[in-house]
Protein backbone atom coordinates (compact mmCIF):
# COMPACT_ATOMS: atom_id res chain seq x y z
CA UNK A 1 0.00 0.00 0.00
CA UNK A 2 1.36 3.40 -1.07
CA UNK A 3 0.92 5.08 2.60
CA UNK A 4 2.53 2.29 4.43
CA UNK A 5 5.57 2.46 1.95
CA UNK A 6 5.98 6.03 1.74
CA UNK A 7 4.70 7.07 5.92
CA UNK A 8 7.89 8.26 6.83
CA UNK A 9 8.52 10.58 3.27
CA UNK A 10 5.06 12.01 4.03
CA UNK A 11 5.44 12.62 7.81
CA UNK A 12 8.90 14.26 6.98
CA UNK A 13 7.70 16.36 4.01
CA UNK A 14 4.41 17.50 6.98
CA UNK A 15 6.96 18.30 9.49
CA UNK A 16 9.07 20.53 7.39
CA UNK A 17 6.06 22.06 6.23
CA UNK A 18 4.99 22.94 9.81
CA UNK A 19 8.29 24.47 10.59
CA UNK A 20 8.50 26.90 8.05
CA UNK A 21 4.53 27.62 8.49
CA UNK A 22 5.00 28.21 12.18
CA UNK A 23 8.18 30.53 11.68
CA UNK A 24 6.20 32.47 9.30
CA UNK A 25 3.41 32.38 11.45
CA UNK A 26 5.45 33.77 14.70
CA UNK A 27 8.10 36.44 12.84
CA UNK A 28 4.95 37.99 11.70
CA UNK A 29 3.84 38.32 14.79
CA UNK A 30 6.82 39.38 16.57
CA UNK A 31 8.56 42.78 15.50
CA UNK A 32 11.17 43.16 17.71
CA UNK A 33 13.02 39.82 16.97
CA UNK A 34 16.28 39.84 15.10
CA UNK A 35 16.94 36.15 14.42
CA UNK A 36 20.16 36.08 16.19
CA UNK A 37 22.01 32.99 17.73
CA UNK A 38 21.29 31.46 20.96
CA UNK A 39 25.08 31.46 21.27
CA UNK A 40 25.37 34.80 21.00
CA UNK A 41 22.30 35.51 23.22
CA UNK A 42 23.71 33.17 25.75
CA UNK A 43 27.25 35.21 25.80
CA UNK A 44 25.59 38.60 26.06
CA UNK A 45 23.50 36.58 29.39
CA UNK A 46 26.75 35.48 30.89
CA UNK A 47 28.37 38.90 30.72
CA UNK A 48 25.19 40.09 32.15
CA UNK A 49 25.69 37.31 34.93
CA UNK A 50 29.56 38.10 35.13
CA UNK A 51 28.91 42.22 35.47
CA UNK A 52 31.36 42.38 32.65
CA UNK A 53 30.83 44.20 29.40
CA UNK A 54 30.66 41.90 26.45
CA UNK A 55 33.50 43.86 24.73
CA UNK A 56 35.81 42.73 27.77
CA UNK A 57 35.92 39.10 26.91
CA UNK A 58 38.87 38.48 25.39
CA UNK A 59 39.33 34.46 23.64
CA UNK A 60 41.94 32.89 25.84
CA UNK A 61 43.51 31.11 22.95
CA UNK A 62 44.00 33.74 19.82
CA UNK A 63 41.16 33.10 17.32
CA UNK A 64 40.84 33.26 13.50
CA UNK A 65 37.69 35.44 12.86
CA UNK A 66 35.91 35.33 9.65
CA UNK A 67 36.44 38.95 8.45
CA UNK A 68 32.60 39.66 7.39
CA UNK A 69 29.06 37.40 7.22
CA UNK A 70 29.80 37.02 3.64
CA UNK A 71 33.40 34.65 4.13
CA UNK A 72 31.65 33.10 6.79
CA UNK A 73 28.47 31.88 5.58
CA UNK A 74 30.75 30.68 2.76
CA UNK A 75 32.92 28.56 5.26
CA UNK A 76 29.29 27.19 6.68
CA UNK A 77 28.04 26.05 3.26
CA UNK A 78 31.48 24.08 2.46
CA UNK A 79 31.16 22.27 6.02
CA UNK A 80 27.89 21.45 4.18
CA UNK A 81 28.80 20.62 0.72
CA UNK A 82 31.73 18.32 2.92
CA UNK A 83 29.20 16.71 4.38
CA UNK A 84 26.68 16.33 1.25
CA UNK A 85 29.39 14.63 -1.32
CA UNK A 86 30.63 11.58 1.51
CA UNK A 87 26.78 11.55 2.31
CA UNK A 88 25.37 11.02 -1.58
CA UNK A 89 29.12 9.09 -2.55
CA UNK A 90 28.08 6.19 0.03
CA UNK A 91 24.37 5.95 -0.68
CA UNK A 92 25.28 6.09 -4.81
CA UNK A 93 28.29 3.49 -3.62
CA UNK A 94 25.48 1.38 -1.62
CA UNK A 95 23.02 1.39 -4.50
CA UNK A 96 25.28 0.50 -7.07
CA UNK A 97 26.24 -2.86 -4.93
CA UNK A 98 22.83 -3.89 -4.52
CA UNK A 99 22.27 -3.24 -8.31
CA UNK A 100 24.95 -5.73 -9.35
CA UNK A 101 24.13 -8.43 -6.66
CA UNK A 102 20.66 -9.24 -7.22
CA UNK B 1 25.00 24.99 21.39
CA UNK B 2 28.72 26.77 21.03
CA UNK B 3 30.12 28.82 23.78
CA UNK B 4 31.72 31.39 22.54
CA UNK B 5 35.74 31.55 22.87
CA UNK B 6 36.48 33.67 26.31
CA UNK B 7 33.65 33.09 27.60
CA UNK B 8 34.50 30.51 30.40
CA UNK B 9 36.77 30.98 32.82
CA UNK B 10 40.09 29.05 32.71
CA UNK B 11 39.42 26.67 35.17
CA UNK B 12 36.41 25.56 33.73
CA UNK B 13 37.71 25.47 30.40
CA UNK B 14 40.60 23.16 32.08
CA UNK B 15 37.89 20.81 33.49
CA UNK B 16 35.88 20.32 30.26
CA UNK B 17 38.81 19.65 28.42
CA UNK B 18 39.99 16.75 31.49
CA UNK B 19 36.61 14.76 30.92
CA UNK B 20 36.76 15.44 26.78
CA UNK B 21 40.21 13.77 26.36
CA UNK B 22 39.23 10.24 27.71
CA UNK B 23 35.73 9.82 25.94
CA UNK B 24 37.93 11.16 22.84
CA UNK B 25 40.72 8.29 23.62
CA UNK B 26 37.84 6.32 23.74
CA UNK B 27 36.15 6.44 21.26
CA UNK B 28 39.79 6.88 18.42
CA UNK B 29 40.50 3.45 20.22
CA UNK B 30 36.58 1.67 19.33
CA UNK B 31 36.72 3.60 15.90
CA UNK B 32 40.02 1.67 15.36
CA UNK B 33 38.16 -1.53 16.68
CA UNK B 34 35.22 -1.42 14.47
CA UNK B 35 36.95 -0.80 11.38
CA UNK B 36 39.44 -2.92 11.82
CA UNK B 37 37.11 -6.17 12.01
CA UNK B 38 34.79 -4.92 9.14
CA UNK B 39 35.67 -2.65 6.42
CA UNK B 40 32.43 -2.06 5.16
CA UNK B 41 31.46 0.13 8.13
CA UNK B 42 33.59 3.35 6.78
CA UNK B 43 30.56 4.05 4.41
CA UNK B 44 28.50 3.70 7.15
CA UNK B 45 29.92 6.33 9.42
CA UNK B 46 30.72 8.58 6.90
CA UNK B 47 27.12 8.64 6.37
CA UNK B 48 26.29 9.41 9.78
CA UNK B 49 28.97 11.51 10.01
CA UNK B 50 28.02 13.69 6.77
CA UNK B 51 24.66 14.29 8.75
CA UNK B 52 26.67 16.09 11.73
CA UNK B 53 28.72 17.75 9.03
CA UNK B 54 25.29 19.09 7.13
CA UNK B 55 22.80 19.20 9.97
CA UNK B 56 25.47 20.94 12.11
CA UNK B 57 26.18 23.82 9.89
CA UNK B 58 22.31 24.61 9.77
CA UNK B 59 21.72 27.64 11.41
CA UNK B 60 17.96 27.71 11.41
CA UNK B 61 15.13 30.14 12.81
CA UNK B 62 13.12 29.00 16.06
CA UNK B 63 9.94 30.55 17.87
CA UNK B 64 12.07 32.36 20.01
CA UNK B 65 13.06 34.83 17.72
CA UNK B 66 16.69 33.38 17.30
CA UNK B 67 18.45 30.99 15.81
CA UNK B 68 20.14 27.60 16.42
CA UNK B 69 21.34 24.77 14.51
CA UNK B 70 20.37 21.02 14.80
CA UNK B 71 23.08 18.58 16.05
CA UNK B 72 22.90 15.59 13.97
CA UNK B 73 24.53 13.16 16.35
CA UNK B 74 21.92 10.97 17.15
CA UNK B 75 22.02 8.40 13.97
CA UNK B 76 26.53 8.16 14.55
CA UNK B 77 24.92 7.37 18.13
CA UNK B 78 22.68 4.65 17.08
CA UNK B 79 24.93 3.34 14.75
CA UNK B 80 28.51 3.51 16.53
CA UNK B 81 27.82 4.41 19.74
CA UNK B 82 28.30 8.01 21.96
CA UNK B 83 32.34 7.51 21.58
CA UNK B 84 32.41 7.20 18.41
CA UNK B 85 30.07 10.01 17.55
CA UNK B 86 32.38 12.43 19.86
CA UNK B 87 35.50 11.80 17.85
CA UNK B 88 33.47 13.34 14.61
CA UNK B 89 32.01 15.92 16.67
CA UNK B 90 35.56 16.75 18.17
CA UNK B 91 36.54 17.14 14.04
CA UNK B 92 33.45 19.67 13.16
CA UNK B 93 33.79 21.61 16.14
CA UNK B 94 37.59 21.99 15.69
CA UNK B 95 36.81 23.35 12.37
CA UNK B 96 34.32 25.89 13.64
CA UNK B 97 36.69 26.85 16.24
CA UNK B 98 39.22 27.28 13.68
CA UNK B 99 37.72 28.96 10.68
CA UNK B 100 34.22 29.98 12.12
CA UNK B 101 34.91 31.57 14.69
CA UNK B 102 31.69 29.24 16.38
CA UNK B 103 33.10 28.27 19.75
CA UNK B 104 37.27 28.57 20.04
CA UNK B 105 40.03 26.18 21.39
CA UNK B 106 39.84 26.81 24.88
CA UNK B 107 36.11 26.15 25.31
CA UNK B 108 36.36 23.16 23.14
CA UNK B 109 36.50 21.15 25.36
CA UNK B 110 33.15 22.03 27.01
CA UNK B 111 31.64 21.91 23.44
CA UNK B 112 32.95 18.55 22.80
CA UNK B 113 31.13 17.57 26.23
CA UNK B 114 27.74 19.22 25.50
CA UNK B 115 27.88 17.98 21.80
CA UNK B 116 29.86 14.99 21.68
CA UNK B 117 29.56 13.11 24.74
CA UNK B 118 26.46 13.77 27.02
CA UNK B 119 23.80 14.45 23.90
CA UNK B 120 24.89 11.47 22.05
CA UNK B 121 25.06 9.45 25.38
CA UNK B 122 21.29 10.43 26.51
CA UNK B 123 19.95 9.67 22.75
CA UNK B 124 22.40 6.18 22.54
CA UNK B 125 20.68 5.19 26.54
CA UNK B 126 16.80 6.51 24.30
CA UNK B 127 17.88 3.78 21.86
CA UNK B 128 19.28 0.82 23.98
CA UNK B 129 16.25 1.14 26.09
CA UNK B 130 14.34 0.88 23.46
CA UNK B 131 16.08 -1.64 21.16
CA UNK B 132 15.19 -4.77 21.56
CA UNK B 133 11.23 -3.65 22.89
CA UNK B 134 8.70 -3.96 20.43
CA UNK B 135 8.85 -0.12 20.00
CA UNK B 136 9.10 1.00 16.19
CA UNK B 137 12.49 1.03 15.09
CA UNK B 138 12.15 3.96 13.52
CA UNK B 139 10.19 5.68 16.09
CA UNK B 140 13.20 4.56 18.39
CA UNK B 141 15.63 6.06 16.17
CA UNK B 142 13.36 9.62 15.54
CA UNK B 143 13.56 9.70 19.47
CA UNK B 144 17.39 9.24 19.79
CA UNK B 145 18.52 11.72 17.64
CA UNK B 146 15.69 14.49 18.97
CA UNK B 147 16.83 13.58 22.42
CA UNK B 148 20.38 13.71 21.67
CA UNK B 149 20.24 16.98 20.31
CA UNK B 150 18.10 18.63 23.42
CA UNK B 151 20.68 17.14 25.94
CA UNK B 152 23.06 18.73 23.78
CA UNK B 153 21.63 22.12 24.49
CA UNK B 154 20.43 21.40 28.27
CA UNK B 155 24.28 20.79 28.92
CA UNK B 156 25.63 23.79 27.38
CA UNK B 157 23.10 25.68 30.04
CA UNK B 158 24.28 23.49 32.76
CA UNK B 159 27.86 24.56 31.44
CA UNK B 160 27.36 27.97 31.37
CA UNK B 161 25.70 27.84 34.39
CA UNK B 162 28.12 26.40 36.55
CA UNK B 163 30.31 29.00 35.57
CA UNK B 164 28.07 32.04 35.90
CA UNK B 165 26.10 31.31 38.98
CA UNK B 166 23.50 33.84 39.56
CA UNK B 167 23.48 36.38 42.26
CA UNK B 168 20.07 35.16 44.17
CA UNK B 169 19.20 31.54 43.33
CA UNK B 170 22.75 30.64 42.32
CA UNK B 171 23.27 28.10 39.66
CA UNK B 172 20.04 26.73 39.56
CA UNK B 173 18.58 29.64 38.74
CA UNK B 174 21.11 30.79 35.75
CA UNK B 175 20.65 27.20 34.61
CA UNK B 176 16.38 27.67 34.20
CA UNK B 177 17.47 31.04 32.39
CA UNK B 178 19.92 29.51 29.71
CA UNK B 179 17.61 26.93 29.58
CA UNK B 180 14.98 29.36 28.49
CA UNK B 181 17.64 31.04 25.79
CA UNK B 182 19.12 27.01 24.14
CA UNK B 183 16.72 24.74 25.01
CA UNK B 184 13.42 25.93 24.41
CA UNK B 185 14.97 27.41 20.91
CA UNK B 186 15.65 24.28 20.16
CA UNK B 187 12.85 21.93 20.71
CA UNK B 188 10.82 22.38 17.21
CA UNK B 189 14.57 21.90 15.78
CA UNK B 190 14.88 18.58 17.68
CA UNK B 191 11.52 17.43 16.36
CA UNK B 192 12.55 17.94 13.18
CA UNK B 193 16.12 16.56 13.29
CA UNK B 194 14.72 13.37 14.70
CA UNK B 195 12.43 12.79 11.86
CA UNK B 196 14.60 13.83 9.00
CA UNK B 197 17.36 11.75 10.68
CA UNK B 198 14.73 8.40 10.94
CA UNK B 199 14.00 8.53 7.21
CA UNK B 200 17.86 9.05 6.63
CA UNK B 201 18.02 5.76 8.88
CA UNK B 202 15.06 3.92 6.86
CA UNK B 203 17.12 4.57 3.82
CA UNK B 204 20.11 2.68 5.05
CA UNK B 205 17.64 0.15 6.36
CA UNK B 206 16.55 -0.30 2.69
CA UNK B 207 20.07 -0.02 0.82
CA UNK B 208 22.47 -1.41 3.14
CA UNK B 209 20.91 -4.03 5.98
CA UNK B 210 23.83 -6.24 6.24
CA UNK B 211 25.59 -4.12 7.39
CA UNK B 212 23.37 -2.61 10.57
CA UNK B 213 22.74 -6.51 10.86
CA UNK B 214 26.82 -7.00 11.44
CA UNK B 215 26.69 -4.11 13.57
CA UNK B 216 23.74 -5.42 15.77
CA UNK B 217 22.81 -2.41 15.60
CA UNK B 218 18.56 -3.31 16.34
CA UNK B 219 17.68 -7.48 16.10
CA UNK B 220 18.55 -8.98 12.87
CA UNK B 221 14.36 -9.73 12.16
CA UNK B 222 13.61 -6.50 12.98
CA UNK B 223 15.88 -5.34 10.46
CA UNK B 224 15.28 -7.92 7.89
CA UNK B 225 11.42 -7.16 8.01
CA UNK B 226 12.02 -3.38 7.50
CA UNK B 227 14.33 -3.99 4.65
CA UNK B 228 11.87 -6.61 2.85
CA UNK B 229 8.79 -3.99 3.72
CA UNK B 230 10.04 -1.35 1.40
Amino acid sequence: MMWHRYRLEVIAVVAILCFCGIFLYTSSLMDGAEYAGSDTLGASRAAELAGVAEEDFGPLVPQWVPPSGEIESGLFALQAAVGGIVVGWVFGYWRGQKNRSP
Amino acid sequence: MHIMEGFLPLQWAVFWWVLALPCLAFGVIQLKRILAADREALPLLGVTGGFIFILSSLKLPSVTGSCSHPTGTGLSSVCFGPWVTSVICAIVLLFQSLFLAHGGLSVLGANIISMGVVGPLAGWAIYRSLRGTGVNMYFTVFLACAIADLCTYIVTSLELALAYPAEVGGVTSSFVMFVGIFAITQVPLAIVEGIVLALVFKYIVQLKPEILVRLKVFPEAKIRAAAGDA
